[in-house]
């Protein structure tokens, strides 16, 4: 199976194509550098995703805070992660940076607090 | 009305206001204050809570919340002044500014004014789409806006038009929290988007890209119940026959940004009506003396950090304009040929180094990039690969120019 | 419901409006106030026709002499100045040109002005070419007719505002109660809408695009209204710089309508249109795109700057016709045998606008012939408008903030619209909710951005102020809800 993606590794944006058999990555034609090389068997066998949502935040001056994970996780877990997301609520006052849940669903990466968000006065 | 004397003004506090702002106090200029509509600095990165900002600049990927932090935290540590919830109204080309807030309407006379307004999106009357007038009809940016910072969900059974960055955006984040994203249409016939949110926001969901269409009719009384989209030729007219009905109840448009310039008309400021944003020369300057543009308000930019850069170039030369009241004459100009939509700065001096912005309008591939001046090739590089959805840069050193005759930028296969 | 009407006026336009109004300065024989219910379908006062239009006062000179049209125009212009002042809405007396090109259309305009000086329209002149360039810079034709006495209005502007004053003076408006059935019982009406039963005296028409269907409910027969939709296009108030006055082209009497001309609106956007298709149903307001490029099309022979890109919006009108020939049918305005105590009002299409008052006396003239009306002693003619913000001096803006910071906040960045005038706009008199309902009244998303910066703003306010859960908030109809919930929680 050939599959043709593009590389997001850095801006040249490398058009890649591999060559699949059986699961197994055969070849990879288009690459500049390693990074890339890597970046392509890593997105056939395992792609990694990061997730970015929103967690409710209680008594604060807006009613969400943003989140994202400390780094990504496999794809086909995008769902189970948001469900956990989803069960979240958080107390004001919020930092950029705190962790709000720690190795989330023991896929470790952390769910980390994208926002500063006040107690409401 | 007493009138407060500023250096620098800087109007809109997103990431353009904030990285001149940082950048001017850095250079040493002390007097400067920005002005924001919103409750707090930030600009649309407020709304962009996916990651992907910072890359070159930080060397780590961000959410838009927290790359707009990091420059906040610099504001506040410098201790630069700024306003929040408070509008300005009027720029005049003396460089006053009126404002209003809920203390009151201000006067203002800066000796330099950075416009760093933004965009608004382009509308659906602007489209003038056929059909009925039901609701669940929502600009990307506005989608985004009401998930990310409202709490609140906007629909169902989506449908997105334009394969822009925000609508590409906002089909993974509506899946995310429950929606139906069923496909994407778009006029073009390749994706205005990056690559990477193509590829990250779309193929990981199964959400079809259709190239070459267009929604050419709405259906619903009340709330939308299906729209009508026929595949276009080249020239984006509807091929008859080809109409398919799609039931859903939100459709998303991204279907273009346009810089927010209706303070600037005001100025006196002279827009370039290939960007919608001012004619601007080396320094960021544009018609009118002391007025500096940067940011998405200049032109649309597809990543934050360039858009920091242009800001703290700018400021380079607010700091020489507000020591020295003037800046150098810049009387070349720089042409374009057909495959390169503008260039920005639009001007230049030629007494020095200066970078050019510039987008093509077809994706090319292994194609040469030549500066011409008076017939002579000044400088060329070879590019693999340029798409119209991603800016490039071009570096040009100062004894790269033979005289002050204009130059122009030519794309050769 | 023991509660029995005085009058119940069917259809918040601004014709059933200016009637509500016009009748609350008197008394029904008996009654001690005013006693009087006007039941409309929608959500809000100017939901169909009446929001839908260019907003002209016409001078009257396109109306055959005699008809009621003729004469209800030709009123309502002369009087409106005063009107305005009373109601506190904005109007200029623009004037107006109809322009020509060839010896057609030189024919046809001496025609008009033969009407409108028989139905008393003043000062209407034919001009040459240098005048029109004079009155009209930017203009296409070689010449015009000129009408002195032509103006421009807001209609939601004139509409909301004689509803208002209407309420002030004791009138009840009940919103989403379309009217499904009357019966005469024992002298009385029993008017089961969709929601209730109401008991009244007198019933007044003013159902506009379904007078028909209510004509019949009363035992009327024999009206048959034929839809016909036209399509405006909106411009940015960038286009208003270049047109000072409405500009028709000479009209084609086959037509049926005006033909398509360019009005610009008292807040400095232009409007083109209207077209002219006949419709099967009286609710479909859609847009088509043969129509919006022929609008382009016209637009640009009367004003050659129009561009795509100045383009705001569309919208559609629907004309509640009494002909589907084309050409007019005059006014029904008729006080039947067969129907005692009602006042009938069937297929009021343009010059509806400019009439709408004199119709209002005429209809108090008609229930005047059958029963007694005593003046009332309390009727205000004067309502106030909300102070508009970026109207005011700099001066008087200080001091409005001073008293109430939300002046100083802006929500509609386009229009300058501030806070305190959305907040005024949710807590109207007549207690309308709906999103479109607060546009109209402070013209929030009204702008080139259409509700990108503001719309987000004003949605959260009406949820707050009305305490609304999100997915009870609707744009304009029953049915058209914004949101589906929350995204957490």
């Amino acid at each position: 199976m050939i599959r043709e993606f593009t590389c997001i590794i850095c801006p040249n944006g490398c058009d890649l194509v591999a060559t699949i058999e059986d699961n197994k990555i055969i070849s990879i034609e288009g690459t500049l550098c390693d990074k890339g090389n890597k970046y392509a068997e890593q997105e056939i066998i395992d792609p990694q995703r990061t997730i970015s949502s929103l967690v409710v935040v209680n008594n604060g001056e807006i009613p969400l805070a943003s989140v994202r994970l400390s780094k990504p996780i496999s794809k086909d877990r995008i769902f189970d992660v948001m469900n956990e997301i989803k069960k979240i609520k958080l107390d004001a006052p919020v930092t950029i940076g705190t962790v709000v849940k720690e190795n989330i669903l023991g896929l470790d990466s952390d769910l980390i607090a994208t926002k500063n968000v006040k107690e409401r006065l | 009305m007493a009138v407060i004397n500023k250096d620098v003004i800087i109007v809109g506090g997103g990431a353009g206001g904030l990285a001149a702002a940082v950048e001017l106090r850095k250079q040493g200029i002390e007097d400067i204050l920005i002005i924001e509509r919103e409750k707090e600095l930030g600009g649309i990165l407020r709304q962009c809570i996916h990651d992907g900002f910072g890359l070159t600049r930080f060397k780590e990927t961000l959410s838009g919340p927290e790359y707009a932090q990091r420059f906040i935290d610099e504001v506040d540590k410098l201790g630069i002044d700024y306003l929040t919830d408070t509008t300005v109204l009027e720029i005049t080309s003396d460089k006053r500014i009126t404002s209003v807030s809920k203390d009151g309407l201000n006067e203002y006379q800066a000796k330099a004014i950075v416009l760093t307004m933004g965009c608004r999106e382009r509308t659906r009357g602007a489209l003038s789409i056929p059909g009925s007038r039901p609701t669940g009809i929502y600009t990307a940016g506005v989608a985004q806006m009401y998930v990310n910072l409202k709490n609140t969900m906007v629909g169902r059974d989506v449908m997105i038009l334009g394969s822009g960055d925000i609508g590409l955006i906002m089909a993974r984040r509506l899946t995310l929290e429950g929606a139906n994203v069923h496909a994407v249409f778009a006029r073009g016939d390749t994706p205005r988007g990056l690559p990477r949110n193509v590829e990250q926001c779309l193929n990981d969901y199964n959400i079809p890209l259709y190239l070459s269409h267009n929604v050419t009719q709405i259906h619903g009384k009340n709330r939308l119940e299906g729209i009508t989209i026929s595949e276009v030729g080249k020239d984006n007219a509807p091929i008859p026959g080809t109409e398919k009905y799609y039931p859903c109840d939100t459709l998303i448009l991204s279907v273009g940004l346009i810089p927010e310039n209706e303070l600037s008309l005001k100025a006196g400021v002279t827009l370039d009506n290939r960007t919608k944003g001012a004619y601007v020369d080396e320094n960021y300057q544009t018609n009118v003396e002391g007025i500096f543009a940067a940011g998405n308000v200049l032109h649309v930019h597809d990543l934050v950090d360039f858009v920091s850069i242009e800001a703290e170039k700018l400021a380079d030369a607010v700091v020489e304009y507000v020591k020295n009241n003037s800046l150098p004459e810049c009387p070349i100009v720089v042409e374009t040929d057909k495959m390169i939509n503008y260039t920005i700065p639009q001007k230049i001096s030629g007494n020095r180094d200066v970078s050019l912005s510039f987008r093509v309008k077809k994706n090319v591939k292994n194609v040469t990039l030549q500066v011409l001046q008076d017939g002579e090739t000044i400088y060329k590089k070879k590019l693999k690969k340029a798409i119209t959805s991603e800016m490039e840069q071009i570096r040009l050193k100062k004894d790269l120019f033979k005289s002050r005759s204009n130059i122009k930028v030519v794309i050769t296969v | 419901m023991d509660r029995i009407y005085d009058f119940t006026i069917i259809g918040a336009g601004v014709v059933g409006n200016a009637v509500a109004r016009e009748l609350s300065r008197y008394l029904l024989d008996g009654s001690k106030e005013v006693n009087m219910a006007v039941l409309e379908k929608e959500l809000d006062v100017v939901c169909e026709t009446s929001g839908r239009n260019s907003g002209v006062l016409h001078a009257g000179f396109n109306n055959k002499p005699g008809s009621k049209m003729a004469k209800f125009c030709v009123e309502g212009n002369l009087e409106f100045d005063q009107v305005a002042k009373e109601l506190d809405i904005p109007f200029v007396r623009t004037g107006k040109v109809v322009v020509g090109f060839d010896d057609d259309d030189m024919k046809q305009l001496l025609k008009s002005k033969e009407q409108g000086d028989m139905n008393g329209c003043p000062g209407l002149e034919i001009i040459d070419k240098k005048r029109l360039n004079e009155l009209a810079q930017n203009v296409g034709g070689e010449f015009a007719m000129y009408s002195p006495m032509t103006g421009i209005m807001d209609p939601f502007d004139y509409t909301i505002a004689l509803a208002e004053n209407a309420y002030d003076n004791g009138v009840e408006y009940y919103f989403g109660d379309a009217v499904e059935d009357i019966n005469r019982v024992n002298e009385l009406y029993i008017i089961k809408t969709k929601k209730k039963t109401y008991k009244a005296k007198w019933i007044i028409n003013c159902a506009g695009l379904n007078s028909d269907k209510i004509s019949k409910m009363l035992g009327i027969d024999g009206y048959e209204i034929y839809p016909c939709r036209g399509e405006y296009i909106i411009l940015d108030k960038k286009m208003g710089e270049y047109l000072n006055m409405p500009v028709y082209p000479v009209v084609n009497p086959k037509q049926g309508g005006l033909g398509i001309h360019l009005t610009p609106s008292v807040d400095g956007n232009v409007f083109i249109g209207p077209s002219a298709d006949y419709l099967d149903c009286c609710d479909d307001y859609s847009a088509t795109k043969p129509v919006i490029d022929m609008l382009f099309e016209e637009g640009k022979k009367l004003l050659p700057y129009i561009k795509r890109e100045y383009f705001i919006r569309n919208f559609s009108g629907i004309r509640p016709k009494l002909t589907n020939k084309g050409g007019y049918e005059d006014f029904v305005i008729e006080a039947r045998d067969e129907a005692p105590n009602t006042v009938n009002l069937v297929g009021i299409e343009s010059p509806g606008l400019t009439s709408a008052t004199p119709i209002g006396r005429e209809v108090v003239r008609l229930i005047k012939e059958k029963t007694l009306l005593r003046e009332n002693p309390n009727f205000n003619p004067f309502r106030k408008a909300q102070v508009v913000f970026h109207k005011q001096p700099i001066d008087v803006q200080r001091k409005l903030i001073e008293k109430d910071p939300n002046y100083g906040e802006i929500v509609c960045r386009c229009e300058t619209i501030t806070k305190a005038e959305v907040l005024n706009a949710i807590n109207n008199p007549l207690g309308v909710d709906t999103v479109t309902g607060i546009k109209y009244r402070c013209r929030c998303m009204m702008g080139r951005c259409q509700g990108g910066y503001c719309q987000t703003r004003v949605t959260e306010l009406i949820q707050d102020v009305k305490h609304k859960k999100r997915e009870e908030i609707l744009y304009n109809r029953e049915g058209s809800y914004m949101f589906t919930g929350k995204v957490r929680g």
